[in-house]
């Protein structure tokens, strides 16, 4: 986990990683990262520098993503969730921008997502088409791009119920070969069922099974 | 038609944070180190039917105040002109 | 000057001569109401804040209570109102930002937030306006430093249009051992760690301690407006939390109220020590500020760490890893005095006891004129038999307090920390695992109070709150183990204010009593007038309580779970409708007898719901409130989305005499519980053990909620049009 100053939700993710996925998992602050030690990046959420100037705007400038890019380039597995997917989206490691919902209001709910195209270390153990439940919670979660282009045949999460006005009702979205994956649902938050709501699936379970399996056994 | 420009920010008296930590973790980190100062602030634009531009900055001056789109507490307005 | 004649005369004597500028202000922050509580400290002496679990009671920034595995719960609750009257936005970011502060002063990790709200109402646009911009305050600051804003409560009444009471409490955990609260000594040096000190805040407590005078004076209160930067706070809670695991830390205090001055103050005059303090040193964000100005500035996001000087440098190295700012401003000594130096010249030499705590003031207390007008006895002759029941349910279920607050909690992230179980909308208090803890353990938190009974009778209006609060807890399944408090009160220099704060903290300590309860901390806050009438806006006692919970398995929320189970009442019904939401929406009343405090009966049917929950007899609890059983089955209906056939003559009561008094009464220490058909029995025969009334009244079938007397049917709603009312009403108030 890459902790930038305003991170909230590193300790979260570490925990999910080690019950769940169980992984060795840590937080590190971000002057300290390096990719070394590591088989796998989160940049979790929270609202790193405040939000100020844009969500993830600060931290995308930051040596960090270097460092990440070239992990990438390597073929190291990253996650952005949430704050996290708006740092990959400034930072261009992950197509598109986060702009401030529809509303204009921070929402803070479940919802039901859909996954299409399931690739790589992330998404492994999820079947095509899997419906799910996850929460959110953003005041810049609308997802905008020009043109589907970009996006069609990569690895999607769909909202489905639009909270956001999300262009293509798009909620997260991977690299061509799944390496990286960027998502506003915090699947860290549906991962144990006694946190889920009554009526709501563990939707962000598949995504933790996935990269404990895929670090074990490759992808 | 006039279009009329508000900026809206905090008082000079009254904390930027926002301006600040664009000042202190983005643009002085990175070097520019002539950037003395940053402050953050709201950009509105308003399209405004009106016979002279005087009539138009009154009238968009007007709206800020009795909608309370500032806070005359906490931030100044600049009203003016587009250019 | 806030400060009277007498206090100046006895400033000094204090000090042998007239005082210095900076001495002046350093007396007019501390001995500020909001600061030095003269006029309340007598009466908060009544609060009984002793039990076996508490570790630290009343006097630090914060209290610590036992819970499991060497843990402690530390909370506290605070007002920002005067604040958010003039700048609704930054006055709750910056209430957030001070209790959560308080909290991380004995090192405690901050997991919850709570916000009790008394605001205008929604229709009228100024009120309108102070509504949103307090939630949005709220929610921008919380979810940035990364607490869930988990429970709460909103009330909203006219009295609150120019006024809002904007009352935030804060939940920490901490290791018992780890609890930052060793001795500050002599020679310890003090740190002054996070945001740089500005002209931003400048007496705010004496700003906080005097009526608002009239709208241009908000323009002058320019100074006062104080705006906070929750990325400072968020490293400051990860320092401090990183910071109490290493034990380098003797003792922390907030920079709140009176800033610098009144920190060392209260620090030196505790622990009969004395201080040297060099202005020169702090960090600074405008450097023509004058010393004296330094001295009292408020500026947000600051705190006072006692160090001692071998320690310094391991705390300096994570202060800059973590990108805070710091200065180290002085030292502590023997001498009992405070020195101030700025630029060589000693600007104050101040006795830290003196300064600390100014003489009580004793204020006159009247009961106000209107008291016997409202205290009236209601009785059910005089109200006109109600023809459209159903559209009075529909109409209270739309009532703003009533009504989902979806619109409201849906702005705070409450799922950051993944600790909350019971989330806002389902439970009567929210539920939190202690994962840190121990698997399955965890606690509940809940916040309350009622303005219409506090202002008709403070007394029991208060008593009630803390009854309320304790139902709630007890509701979702765990063991209340404490309070907090906070009285909200109009001018204490006029007896007809004053009143209502002595008449509150009695019932408070009256209620907590009986109920064992300690009352470890709380806050007065005075002044709260509407600028426009003079009259003080509704007063009221808000308390937060928080519950052990051993098992999170057993918890219960009050959404109805299955078909066929059948609903029970706990608890007698009087006929009680004085002060009730049904008087309010049916005749546009507030007034009457408030529902009479029970403390033996909520002891005996709290016990004997707990039971009921350890047994895993129930499978839906919710507490009886305002709205009466009215509004308690509809909710159950409108969450669980299934219907319910209620018979109201099977209630148990004495007195009642039509159905309007069973249905919307507020009688208090009330319960309704879904029970499965298969444990009728047991749980009839433990209610026998219990000495606690129990009727059958209802069963969980179809999809309408059936209102029935004898078998006669008074009326029936959908619950998709119950749902409907309930869930939207806020939203389309608020756009």
């Amino acid at each position: 986990m890459i902790k930038f100053p305003g991170t909230n939700c590193d300790l979260d993710v570490v925990w999910v990683l080690r019950r769940v996925s169980k992984l060795e998992a840590s937080s590190v602050w971000f002057t300290d990262f390096r990719v070394g030690p590591w088989d796998a990046v989160v940049i979790p959420g929270g609202f790193s520098y405040g939000d100020w100037l844009r969500a993830g705007a600060i931290a995308a400038r930051s040596k960090v993503l270097d460092e990440i890019r070239e992990g990438i380039r390597n073929g190291l597995p990253v996650l952005g969730i949430c704050n996290g997917f708006q740092i990959l989206t400034e930072a261009e490691v992950l197509p598109g921008t986060l702009l401030q919902n529809n509303s204009c209001r921070f929402i803070c709910r479940w919802v039901k997502v859909r996954f299409y195209n399931p690739r790589g270390p992330w998404l492994k153990l999820v079947p095509e088409g899997l419906t799910t439940d996850m929460p959110i919670a953003h005041g810049e979660g609308r997802y905008y791009i020009e043109g589907e282009a970009v996006v069609s045949g990569k690895p999607l999460i769909k909202y489905v119920g639009n909270p956001n006005g999300s262009a293509y009702d798009i909620a997260g979205i991977a690299s061509d070969d799944g390496i990286v994956l960027g998502l506003m649902p915090h699947p860290e938050r549906a991962a144990e069922s006694e946190l889920v709501p009554r009526g709501r699936s563990c939707g962000g379970l598949h995504i933790w099974l996935s990269i404990g399996e895929s670090l074990r056994v490759g992808w | 038609m006039y279009v009329v420009e508000v900026v809206i920010t905090n008082k000079r008296s009254v904390r930027d944070p926002e301006g600040e930590t664009i000042h202190k973790e983005l643009i002085s980190r990175r070097g520019y180190a002539n950037v003395k100062d940053v402050r953050s602030g709201k950009y509105l634009e308003f399209l405004v039917d009106s016979q002279t531009p005087e009539e138009a900055l009154n009238y968009v001056r007007d709206i800020c105040h009795k909608l309370r789109i500032y806070n005359p507490v906490v931030h100044d307005i600049k009203v003016r002109l587009s250019a | 000057m806030p400060l009277s004649n007498d206090e100046l005369v006895e400033i000094h004597g204090i000090l042998g001569r007239e005082p210095t500028k900076a001495e002046l202000n350093m007396f007019e922050a501390q001995w500020s109401e909001h600061c030095s509580y003269k006029s309340s400290r007598y009466y908060l002496k009544l609060l009984p804040s002793d039990g076996e679990d508490v570790i630290i009671g009343p006097g630090r920034d914060a209290p610590a209570v036992k819970i499991f595995n060497n843990y402690a719960v530390v909370f506290k609750i605070e007002s920002h109102n005067h604040p958010s009257a003039v700048d609704p936005y930054n006055g709750a970011a910056t209430g957030v930002g001070g209790i959560v502060r308080d909290i991380l002063t004995l090192g405690a990790r901050p997991i919850a937030l709570l916000d009790m709200l008394f605001l205008g109402d929604p229709t009228d646009q100024h009120a309108n306006w102070l509504i949103k911009n307090v939630v949005r305050g709220i929610s921008d600051y919380g979810n940035r430093i990364g607490v869930p804003v988990v429970s709460g409560m909103t009330w909203f009444d006219k009295a609150y249009n120019r006024y809002p009471l904007v009352n935030v409490a804060c939940v920490g955990i901490v290791e018992i051992s780890k609890l930052v609260n060793k001795v500050p000594e002599a020679n310890d040096l003090i740190v002054i760690i996070g945001n740089t000190t500005g002209r931003d805040g400048l007496l705010g407590s004496s700003f906080a301690s005097k009526p608002l005078d009239s709208s241009e004076d908000y323009l002058n209160n320019i100074s006062a407006v104080q705006v906070g930067n929750p990325l400072i706070e968020k490293l400051i809670i990860d320092f401090i939390v990183d910071i109490t695991g290493l034990g380098v830390v003797k003792y922390i205090k907030d920079l709140g109220g009176g800033g610098l001055a009144t920190a060392v103050s209260e620090l030196t005059a505790d622990y009969g020590l004395g201080a040297t303090i060099v202005l020169d040193n702090l960090h600074l964000r405008e450097h023509d500020l004058r010393p004296e100005e330094i001295l009292v500035s408020e500026s947000q996001e600051r705190m006072l760490l006692v160090v001692s000087r071998d320690d310094l440098k391991v705390v300096q190295e994570l202060l800059e890893k973590y990108g805070i700012q710091y200065s180290v401003v002085g030292s502590l000594d023997r001498s009992g005095v405070i020195k101030v130096y700025y630029r060589g010249d000693l600007i104050a030499e101040v006795p830290a006891k003196a300064l600390a705590k100014p003489r009580i003031r004793l204020r006159d207390a009247v009961v106000p004129k209107h008291f016997n007008e409202l205290n009236v006895e209601v009785r059910i002759t005089d109200i006109p038999e109600v023809k459209d029941l159903r559209k009075l349910m529909l109409k209270m279920l739309r009532s703003p307090n009533i009504a989902s607050k979806e619109w409201i909690y849906s702005q705070y992230d409450y799922e950051v920390g993944i600790r909350t179980v019971v989330k806002p909308g389902y439970g009567d208090a929210a539920v939190l695992r202690l994962i840190e803890v121990g698997d399955g353990l965890g606690i509940a938190v809940k916040g309350d109070g009622n303005p219409r009974y506090t202002y008709i009778n403070p007394f029991r209006g208060a008593a009630n709150a803390v009854a309320e609060c304790y139902r709630n807890l007890v509701s979702v399944g765990s063991k209340p183990i404490a309070i907090v408090d906070e009285v909200n009160a109009g001018n204490p220099e006029k007896p007809d204010h004053y009143w209502y704060f002595t008449e509150m903290v009695k019932g408070i300590s009256w209620m907590a009593q009986e109920l064992k309860l300690p009352v470890v901390g709380g806050k007065v806050s005075f002044y709260n007038e509407d600028l426009s009438t003079y009259s003080p806006v509704k007063p009221v006692a808000t308390i937060v309580g928080v519950g052990t919970i051993a098992n999170i398995k057993n918890v219960v929320t009050f959404d109805l779970k299955e078909d066929d189970d059948l609903i029970l009442i706990v608890g007698t019904t009087y006929p009680e409708l004085g002060a009730t939401e049904f008087l309010h929406v049916y005749l546009g009343l507030e007034l009457g007898e408030v529902p009479l405090p029970r403390p033996s009966s909520e002891l005996r049917n709290a016990g004997f719901i707990s039971e009921l929950v350890r047994l895993g007899y129930v499978k839906a609890v919710h507490d009886v409130d305002v709205g009466g059983v009215a509004v308690a089955i509809a909710e159950m209906c409108i969450k669980g989305l299934k219907g319910v056939v209620v018979d109201l003559s099977k209630i148990p009561n004495r007195g009642c005499s039509r159905y309007e008094e069973l249905l919307f009464s507020e009688t208090q220490a009330r319960y309704l519980v879904e029970v499965g058909s298969e444990v009728l029995d047991s749980v009839v025969d433990l209610a026998r053990k219990y000495g606690v009334d129990v009727g059958v009244i209802g069963r969980v079938v179809g999809n309408e909620l059936v209102i029935s007397y004898d078998g006669h049917i008074l009326t029936k709603l959908k619950v998709d049009e119950l749902v409907n009312v309930y869930e939207n009403s806020l939203n389309e108030l608020m756009s």
